[in-house]
C-alpha cells in the first residue's frame, strides 16, 4: 500500500509536472509541429517515464542500462553516424570541392558561443559553467550536429548533456525559422538573386570510393580525436558509394539508424531529471545554442560575401549560410529562398555541397576541440 | 585578462584556423582524386 501511495505523495514536487510539462512540449513539436519527430517524439517520452516518481526505469532501470551502455561509452552517437555517413552523397561536394570552404566558416558560432559561454560562466553567481570544458560542450551545439554535441557532451559535461541535446536538435529543426532573417539581414536583394552555373564534370565511381577512406585517413592522422567520429561517418558513406554492399547501406540507412534513433533519444530523455533539468544554467545553454546558430549562419554568409570581393564569378551569399551541418534542411531552405527572389534561379547542388561540407567540418570542429581543451 | 578567457581564445582562434587547414587538405585531395581519376576511370 505504501509503495501504491508514495507514486501519488512524490507528485508534490513541483519539479515533476514541469518536466511533464517539458516531455509533454517536446512530444506536442513532433506531433503537431513535425520538428524533428523521429528525436523529439522519443526524447518526451523517455522525460516522462524518467521523472515519474520512483519510476522503475530509472534509478537502475531500462533506461539507465542504456544509458550506460550507449551514451556513457558513446556507442549512440558513432552508430547515428554510421547510418548518416550511408545517406550522404558526397557527390556535389566532389564537383564543386570549394563549397568545403563554407563548412568551415559556418563553424564560427561554436567558438563565439564557447567564448561567450567561458565569459558567461565568470559572471558571479552563475555556476553551471565552471571552466572551459562545459564551455565548449555548449559551444559545440553550433556543430548543428546532434551525435558530434551528443559525443562530446557526454565527454566534457556529462551534467549538461541533457539541454545540450534539447537545444542542438530543437535548433535544427527550427534552421527554416532561424536562417532566413539572417540571411535576409546581412544580404542585399541583387546578391540573393545572383545564379551559379552548375559543375558539368561528372566523378567517377573511384574518386567517391576513394574519398572517404583517404578523409578519414588524413582528419584521423592530423585529429586523432576525431577518428570515431569521422570514421563511422565516412565508413557509412564507404558501405554506400562501394556499389558491392548495397544491402548493408540500406540496412545502415534504414534499420540501423532507426533502432539506434529510438534508444538515442529515449536515453536522452530520461537524463531530463528535474533536479538536473530543472535549473538557470538549462536557460542558459537554450539561449546560448540560438546564438550558436545565429553566428553560425553569420559567418558562412559574410565569409561567402568576403569571397566576392576577390572573384569575378560571383557566389551567392546564401550558400554560406548552408555551411551549417543541419543536413539537409539547411539547403533545402536556402534554395527556396533563392526561388522566392527568383524563380529561376537553382543553387540547390551548391547548397547541398556546402551542407555536405559543413557535416564534415563539425565533426573535424569536435575532433579539434576534443583534441585541445584540457 | 583572465588565464581561462586567454585559454580559450587561443584555443578558438586556434580551432577555427586549423579547420580551414584541415578542409583546405580535402579541397587538395579532391582536386588530385578528380584529376588522376576521372569519369573515363569507371569504363576501365
Amino acid at each position: 500500500m505504501t509503495d501504491l501511495l508514495r507514486g501519488i505523495v512524490g507528485m508534490s514536487d513541483w519539479r515533476v509536472w514541469a518536466m511533464f510539462g517539458v516531455g509533454l512540449a517536446l512530444i506536442w513539436l513532433a506531433v503537431k509541429k513535425e520538428y524533428e519527430p523521429n528525436l523529439l517524439l522519443p526524447m518526451g517520452f523517455g522525460c516522462l517515464l524518467a521523472n515519474i516518481p520512483f519510476s522503475s526505469a530509472v534509478g537502475g532501470g531500462f533506461l539507465d542500462i542504456l544509458f550506460e551502455g550507449g551514451i556513457t561509452n558513446e556507442l549512440f552517437p558513432i552508430l547515428i553516424f554510421i547510418g548518416v555517413g550511408a545517406m550522404i552523397d558526397f557527390g556535389p561536394l566532389l564537383q564543386d570541392p570549394e563549397m568545403l570552404f563554407f563548412g568551415a566558416a559556418a563553424q564560427f558560432g561554436i567558438f563565439f558561443t564557447m567564448m561567450l559561454a567561458l565569459l558567461v560562466g565568470r559572471i558571479p553567481g552563475v555556476t553551471g559553467i565552471p571552466g572551459l570544458k562545459e564551455a565548449a560542450a555548449i559551444g559545440i551545439i553550433g556543430a548543428a550536429d546532434g551525435p558530434t554535441a551528443i559525443y562530446v557532451a557526454t565527454r566534457f559535461a556529462p551534467a549538461l548533456l541533457a539541454p545540450i541535446t534539447v537545444a542542438a536538435y530543437s535548433y535544427m529543426s527550427l534552421v527554416p525559422i532561424i536562417q532566413p532573417p539572417i540571411i535576409r539581414a546581412l544580404t542585399t536583394r541583387e546578391e540573393r538573386m545572383i545564379h551559379m552555373e552548375n559543375p558539368e564534370h561528372e566523378v567517377s565511381r573511384t574518386v567517391k570510393v576513394v574519398f572517404p577512406i583517404a578523409v578519414t585517413l588524413i582528419a584521423g592522422i592530423i585529429a586523432p580525436m576525431s577518428v570515431a567520429l569521422i570514421g563511422s561517418l565516412m565508413f557509412g558513406n564507404l558501405l554506400r558509394e562501394s556499389g558491392v554492399t548495397e544491402r548493408l547501406s540500406k540496412t545502415a540507412q534504414n534499420e540501423l539508424s532507426s533502432l539506434v534513433t529510438i534508444l538515442l533519444g529515449i536515453t536522452i530523455g530520461s537524463s531530463m531529471g528535474g533536479k538536473q533539468f530543472l535549473n538557470p544554467t538549462t536557460l542558459l545553454i537554450i539561449a546560448m545554442g540560438l546564438i550558436a546558430f545565429v553566428f553560425d549562419t553569420a559567418g558562412g554568409v559574410l565569409f561567402a560575401k568576403l569571397i566576392n570581393l576577390f572573384r569575378k564569378r560571383k557566389i551567392n551569399p546564401m550558400i554560406g549560410a548552408c555551411g551549417i551541418s543541419a543536413f539537409p534542411m539547411s539547403a533545402r531552405v536556402i534554395q527556396k529562398m533563392a526561388q522566392q527572389e527568383d524563380g529561376s534561379n537553382f543553387i540547390i547542388m551548391h547548397a547541398v555541397g556546402a551542407n555536405v561540407a559543413g557535416q564534415i567540418a563539425s565533426i573535424i570542429a569536435g575532433g579539434l576541440i576534443l583534441a585541445l581543451v584540457r | 585578462m583572465d588565464t581561462i578567457v586567454a585559454e580559450g581564445l587561443r584555443i578558438s582562434g586556434l580551432s577555427y584556423v586549423l579547420i580551414f587547414a584541415v578542409l583546405g587538405i580535402f579541397y587538395g585531395l579532391i582536386k588530385l582524386l578528380l584529376r588522376m581519376l576521372p569519369p573515363r576511370d569507371d569504363s576501365a
